[in-house]
């Protein structure tokens, strides 16, 4: 018990004496991604919308509920994530702490990352590399699971229904005492996916069935955590996912490409709690392995980490750490190793309580070049409040950076070893004001702006194609967002909305004459903007929520766009069904409640109307 | 892109019909797309945003997506190759699709998809289709199942046969009732029997064969090696090489252009790390040969305007947006500079 009090005190919480009884269950210690995130935008998402998720992938769930554009190439096909008008490869994407993007191509593809696979969904916006490390630029993506202890034993089993052969199942169970705790599951998740479409690459534009593109995926994740001591905790995560997929061919093509994806990722960790201290030790391990049609593709990343989190005194906090990266690759075309180390201290102060300031500090090193400090310094500061109201205003500046992939260094041929990395910096200022009362509410307004150089693009030279440092960015942008909550009568009711503009323009491109030049980058909406409102009543829930995405141009300087489109997903809930012990909650689910005929991408159709029915048995 | 001549022989014939024809054939006023340029504008991979546009010479109006505008759908592919065979124009997409269009207003005829991999070039014997396509890449990206598929009726249809080849079959041409394919990989030039359908003949040749051409009433080959290109012309009676000749040029990318006066260009890239690329022109029958005639960088496609002597240059601009056109007179002074689509790669000249 001390040892969790003293997390309490360690983050902050200041408990009123001594003998303040701690809630049970208790929770296994997770590192906080907001503790040096002073000045920066930061989005967590709640059990209660993860759940609502279920069935669905995390780029449906960023698309849908973020100011994140996520670029789907159809339904269960390659998703990946556009922060702030930056690219995939500008986001990093981390699984209990340790950095999943594959290191040959530098992202990570969203649809295959399942909602379900996860407890904890939070994203961060802006430069992070000082904080998270490589690709950080754009935001960064943070996925964790979450143990409990004392909570005995748990179990449940959800099924799902759905249109275009969707079925899923998921299985769960845990259990934990005060010294042990585990937990296991064990996910399905599959679909035919023959939804109708207009098809605009044949002659007449006929409706028809999509062919070559039925998904399927399953995994497994095990998380278990002891108590070793009342000072020291040992946890471990483990998740094997595979999906196998058809990949559905762009409109006017007739491929029956497939492809299959195995991950086995891992992450150790051991905690020691001192007083005034935290040292966490940590092992992991990313294996990628792509099957591309007969093409294969295999990753290996092995992670070392170190860090020392101190609060040396009531005002200071010091964190200070180094992370080994060792990568393997065994691509189709070539072969390739690469070692990085990291080193990053993180200090914040906090000279009273309505001020918070931070610094960050990291240092990477790959191969044989040392990269200079990526810096960012950040500020929080509640200047106003009264009994119902706080006005706080948010700043930072940070510096992030992307090393080249494997791909851009050694692909065969093409590769290219001379690339230097991508760097960026970018500054934003926020302002919120939270009002607490009978309706409770909450609206923040971002403004940011980011350049990004020696931004890699593949061109083709001669006979093939090779990619270099060519392109600069100037992105700039306004993130709005509110959040409101009520009663009526019985009635729970909350509704949140969100509003961004971003415009990413080239300012250097192929040549001085590019006509990208001055021009919104290629898939990247000006305007996008999503709204939800939740009620609930004695265990019986619905919502309906909405997105908006703006126009898209194909090209920067084509005369092609995307036409915008809009979005309805309706559910209903009823969580107080039970027989006996057993709990038998149901959920029934409506997206693309319009049957909206629309392409995030041009030639990719995407499904109209779908539904999905969920039945879960909760012992 | 390639006009056909479907027989060299026939052409002088109907040269000869057409001429004495004249008083009683009464003129067909051209298209909209009968005269001027089309410019064939490939589109990137994984887009399918290849498209045509049409350039006026002398007013410089620019028409984009010619095939979009006339049919209210778009083109839906990446766009290989343009041939013309009288009044329609054979649109080849590599992403598996041929689109036949009305040569004067770009109306859809019909279209081959099914059966199709990699399609590259087409001919046209009798009423016969033959297309040239890759066939699917294996394991390795080879593509050991390269084939012609061949195609009753004009218009297009199903894919009746597909007549196995050598690995990446290019251009096809058409004399008579064969089809000579440039099979590019191994070096071969397979003749087919179109009534058959079977392979008559082949032959061996020197580097990769990329395009026929016909000059001084031969038919030619183009074909490229790692340092020269090589041309050959062939024996239209027992079908055997006549003549070969050779230039040594490195780095040739395959794009060939036909000036007045039997001069040919070629394009070629110094490649890695400099990337420069030049335009070398030469003449087969003189000693003509201008190296670097003009150099420039990301050159992705070339043309010559013979009726005003003008070199065309298209630019890539990466792929990562539109391209850019550019227009040089005879003493290589820019006269136009165009965005156009994305990935310009061959031109057609039309009356």
């Amino acid at each position: 018990m001390s040892l969790l009090l003293w997390i309490g005190m360690f983050f902050g919480f200041q408990p009123q004496s001594q003998d303040t009884v701690l809630l049970t269950p208790v929770e296994v210690y997770a590192p906080t991604l907001d503790r040096f995130t002073q000045g920066q935008k930061i989005k967590s998402y709640s059990k209660a919308e993860l759940n609502t998720y279920q069935g669905r992938s995390l780029g449906d769930l960023l698309q849908e509920t973020s100011p994140v554009f996520i670029r789907q190439y159809g339904a269960g096909m390659l998703a990946s994530p556009s922060f702030r008008g930056t690219s995939a490869g500008h986001t990093s994407v981390f699984w209990n702490g340790i950095p999943v993007n594959s290191p040959s191509l530098g992202q990570s593809d969203l649809s295959i990352l399942p909602v379900a696979a996860v407890d904890q969904v939070a994203i961060h916006f802006g430069n992070g590399g000082a904080l998270f490390g490589n690709e950080a630029i754009g935001g960064s993506i943070h996925l964790g699971t979450k143990l409990s202890f004392s909570e005995g034993f748990q179990g449940s089993f959800s099924q799902q229904f759905g249109s275009f052969g969707q079925t899923n199942s998921y299985l769960k169970s845990s259990f934990s005492s005060e010294k042990l705790s585990s937990e296991t599951r064990f996910y399905r998740e599959s679909a035919t996916n023959d939804f109708h479409f207009k098809d605009l690459g044949q002659a007449e534009t006929p409706i028809v069935r999509a062919q070559n593109s039925a998904v399927k995926q399953m995994g497994i994740v095990q998380d278990l955590a002891w108590n070793l001591s009342k000072t020291t905790q040992l946890k471990a995560s483990f998740w094997y996912n595979q999906a196998d997929r058809e990949i559905q061919p762009v409109m006017g093509s007739n491929t029956n490409d497939i492809q299959s994806d195995q991950s086995f990722r891992m992450a150790v960790d051991y905690f020691h709690f001192g007083k005034k201290s935290i040292l966490n030790l940590k092992s992991g391990l990313v294996q990628d392995n792509q099957l591309f049609n007969q093409s294969e593709n295999n990753t290996v990343q092995y992670f070392l980490s170190g860090d020392w989190d101190s609060a040396f005194t009531p005002k200071w906090n010091l964190k200070t750490g180094l992370r080994l990266n060792f990568i393997q690759g065994e691509l189709s075309t070539y072969q390739a190793t690469d070692q990085r180390v990291e080193s990053y201290q993180s200090l914040r102060f906090q000279p009273d309580e309505n001020l918070k300031i931070s610094l960050n500090l990291r240092q990477l090193a790959y191969l044989d070049q040392f990269e200079p400090f990526i810096p960012s310094l950040g500020a929080d500061w509640d200047f106003w409040k009264n009994s119902n109201n706080q006005l706080s205003l948010k700043a930072s500046i940070a510096k992030g950076i992307k090393v080249p992939t494997l791909n851009d260094r050694f692909w065969e041929p093409g590769g290219n070893p001379d690339l230097i990395p991508e760097k960026s910096q970018s500054g934003e200022i926020g302002l919120i004001w939270q009002k607490t009362g009978g309706i409770s509410w909450e609206n923040s307004l971002t403004y940011y702006r980011m350049t990004v150089d020696n931004w890699i693009i593949w061109i083709p030279k001669g006979n093939f194609w090779t990619p270099e440092n060519i392109r600069e960015v100037q992105n700039q942008g306004i993130e709005y967002q509110g959040q409101a909550s009520t009663e009526l009568g019985n009635w729970n009711i909350t509704a949140n909305w969100a509003y961004t503009w971003s415009r990413a323009i080239s300012t250097k491109g192929i040549g001085e004459t590019d006509p990208a030049i001055g021009k919104q980058l290629p898939y990247t909406p000006e305007h996008q903007a999503n709204g939800r409102i939740n009620a609930g009543y004695n265990g019986f829930s619905t919502f309906i929520g909405t997105y908006f995405i703006g126009e898209r141009r194909v090209t920067s300087d084509g005369q092609r766009t995307m036409p915008s489109y809009q979005f309805f997903n309706l559910g209903v809930s009823y969580g107080n069904l039970s027989l006996g012990k057993i709990k038998i909650p149901l959920r029934f689910q409506v997206n693309n409640l319009f049957n909206k005929d629309y392409q995030v991408l041009y030639l990719r159709p995407m499904p109209g109307r779908s539904y999905q029915f969920t039945l879960s048995i909760q012992l | 892109m390639k006009f056909k001549l479907n027989q060299l022989v026939w052409a002088f014939a109907l040269i000869f019909l057409s001429i004495s024809c004249t008083e009683s054939d009464p003129d067909r006023p051209l298209g909209e797309y009968e005269t001027g340029i089309l410019i064939m504008n490939e589109g990137a991979f994984g887009s399918n945003d290849g498209e045509v546009y049409h350039l006026n010479p002398s007013t410089g109006e620019l028409k984009a997506d010619i095939f979009e505008a006339a049919n209210n759908r778009p083109f839906a592919g990446l766009l290989e190759d343009m041939v013309s065979v009288d009044d329609r124009l054979y649109l080849v997409a590599n992403t598996g699709k041929v689109e036949i269009v009305n040569a004067a207003d770009f109306k859809s005829l019909g279209t081959v998809s099914g059966g199709l991999d990699q399609p590259r070039s087409l001919a046209v014997v009798g009423s016969k289709l033959f297309i040239s396509d890759y066939g699917p890449y294996d394991a390795d990206f080879n593509t050991p199942e390269s084939f012609i598929a061949v195609v009753d009726g004009l218009n297009g249809g199903a894919v009746k046969k597909k007549i196995k080849v050598s690995n990446k079959p290019e251009d096809l041409f058409a004399f008579g009732k064969y089809v000579f394919v440039a099979g590019s990989e191994e070096g071969k030039v397979e003749i087919i029997d179109a009534e058959k359908e079977t392979i008559f003949k082949t032959l061996e040749v020197p580097g990769r064969p990329i395009q026929f051409f016909e000059m001084r009433g031969d038919l030619w080959l183009y074909s490229i090696g790692d340092n020269e290109i090589f041309f050959q012309s062939f024996h239209l009676d027992n079908f055997t090489r006549k003549i070969q000749t050779g230039l040594p040029l490195a780095n040739a990318t395959g794009r060939i252009a036909f000036g007045n006066d039997d001069l040919i260009y070629v394009s070629s890239s110094s490649g890695w790390p400099d990337y420069n690329d030049s335009v070398t022109k030469f003449s087969l029958f003189e000693s003509t040969l201008v190296q670097d005639y003009i150099t420039e960088t990301g050159i992705y496609g070339l043309g010559y305007d013979k009726r005003n002597s003008n070199l065309i240059l298209a630019f890539s601009n990466g792929f990562q947006g539109n391209g850019t056109l550019k227009i040089y007179n005879d003493s290589l002074s820019e006269v136009l500079s165009i965005s156009v689509g994305r990935g310009p790669s061959g031109f057609m000249f039309k009356d």
